[in-house]
């Protein structure tokens, strides 16, 4: 079955409200094609769901996308700093916050994947995440040991991710780092690719490497060369640190559409 | 003159032990050529960790932009997921974390979330990334921190974020250990003096032996160039 469509038809697919949880990490190897799509199509109350996210989380707050963020960490880190749009929207009130421990996020999409409601969690033992954070709760050992922390799971009905091989189908490799993308796969209800490169149909199957994503699994795959700009991909571009420094600069969010028009035409 | 970065490091790196599993997490360049230094000096069989899943990468070349990207992996001969890792500290397999906030208390109490109250953050900051879970169960967090004022070093932190093993912070000024759950100065970097800690730090100083940090060897200087020749560790500075 080929499952290859545009940018934009596989964003329709997304509704308002919709839980989404975005692969990579920082400004490595995020779907940025694919949010640039999602502010373009001026999405509303996305829930979106990482460990630890950058300039993915804090454009669609910039764009007025997001109605809540599951994450443990939203920053650039050190060379790109803060998250002020993100930061902005939080402090207004416009964004909700559930701060994570990145591992309970982990966690949590590890109990969608595994069918079940929460999963016990190690640590957070003297932590005012338990109190900020609705989806942590304590639960007592039925087998008699001391209570433990528990996250509720998370399942997000899209994981969006970006790769550098796929078939038509939807079977997907990535090469280095794999970040939770595997993971969010196996958590989510609907998942969609983004790939460097559309390869041959029979290409994982000559290959010792198979795809690490099967292709049952994947409901649209869109060909977006260099689709995790200005984020760096592994083997193939590094972070474009001019870009990410003029969305920096937009200030406000009357600049963006004009920002994306302008990538819409770069990509071209 | 000693730079105030390269104290830090040398000095952290002189915290880790030879087949140690160390974790160095997002933004932490200092305690990542930290770690290589340990690995090159006195810790060869020391376990580097790290978000990209790279174990030991073997002479990396640092991104000035990211401590979580490829270039950590792409030199490792084996992987290990973030998920693993945390996995690892969970069933006390982790030796060290190294972890950061933007507020710490004498108590061992880290702040890396907001400021103000929960519900209505005054500032929201970047989170405190895997702290909950990596604080307590790692066998020593060490904590450090490139600011050393009394908005950092405070009497009491305005929101929790991670609080356990802390064994160690470091700062450009000096190094605090835990000792029963407080910490206590353990030695004031080379230029600076016990006064100039206290006047910056927001809590009560109490120390049992004062001492000066040991200064930078030559040895340690040459090897702390070859494994950081672009400064990465002085980014946050």
């Amino acid at each position: 079955m080929n499952k290859i469509c545009t940018m934009a038809q596989a964003i329709e697919s997304i509704p308002d409200g919709a839980m989404v949880a975005i692969g990579g990490n920082t400004l490595n190897r995020v779907p940025m094609e694919a949010v640039y799509q999602m502010a373009r199509q001026n999405k509303r109350n996305l829930q979106l769901v990482k460990t630890a996210g950058a300039m993915d989380i804090d454009l669609l707050c910039l764009a007025g996308c997001v109605k809540s963020v599951d994450a443990g960490y939203v920053s650039y880190e050190s060379q790109f700093s803060l998250c002020r749009y993100y930061r902005r929207a939080v402090e207004k009130g416009q964004v909700i916050t559930y701060e994570h421990a990145c591992y309970t996020v982990i966690c949590a999409l590890r109990a969608a994947a595994y069918g079940i409601p929460f999963m016990p969690v190690k640590g957070l033992g003297q932590t005012q995440l338990m109190e900020s954070n609705p989806r942590l709760g304590h639960i007592q050992d039925p087998f008699g040991g001391p209570d433990i922390a528990v996250v509720q799971a998370i399942r997000p009905n899209f994981a969006i991710l970006h790769v550098h091989y796929a078939d038509q189908a939807g079977n997907a490799m990535i090469c280095g780092p794999v970040y939770e993308d595997l993971l969010m796969v196996q958590a989510s209800e609907r998942v969609i690719i983004t790939t460097e490169e559309i390869v041959p149909d029979n290409y994982f199957r000559r290959q010792d490497i198979k795809a690490q994503i099967p292709a049952f699994q994947v409901e649209a795959v869109v060909h977006a060369p260099k689709g995790a700009r200005p984020t760096a991909m592994p083997f193939c571009y590094p972070v474009d640190e001019a870009e990410v420094r003029a969305f920096q600069g937009l200030g406000a969010a009357e600049q963006l559409s004009k920002y994306l028009e302008g990538r819409r035409e770069a990509a071209r | 003159m000693i730079r105030l970065s390269d104290m830090m490091t040398v000095a952290l790196a002189r915290l880790l032990r030879d087949g140690e599993t160390v974790f160095c997490g997002v933004s932490s360049h200092l305690p990542l050529v930290a770690a290589l230094l340990a690995k090159k000096l006195h810790a060869p069989g020391l376990v580097l960790l790290n978000i990209p899943g790279g174990v030991n990468p073997e002479k990396p070349r640092l991104s000035r932009i990211t401590s979580a990207g490829s270039e950590l992996w792409d030199s490792a001969a084996a992987e290990m997921t973030l998920a693993q890792v945390f996995d690892l500290s969970m069933r006390g397999g982790l030796d060290v974390a190294f972890l950061s906030g933007v507020q710490m208390d004498n108590r061992g109490g880290v702040n890396a979330s907001l400021i103000g109250d929960w519900r209505q953050p005054k500032v929201r900051l970047p989170g405190g990334a895997g702290s909950a879970v990596l604080i307590p169960t790692a066998k020593r967090a060490i904590l450090w921190r490139t600011k050393h004022d009394r908005r950092t070093f405070v009497q009491q932190v305005d929101f929790l974020t991670a609080k356990g093993n802390v064994s160690d912070v470091m700062t450009p000024l000096c190094h605090f250990v835990a000792c029963q759950g407080e910490l206590l100065l353990n030695s004031v970097h080379p230029y600076t003096s016990i006064e100039e800690v206290a006047e910056n730090t927001a809590f009560p100083i109490r120390y049992k032996v004062l001492r000066k940090t040991t200064p930078i060897s030559d040895a340690e200087m040459s090897a702390l160039r070859e494994v950081d020749p672009h400064d990465l560790r002085s980014i946050e500075f």
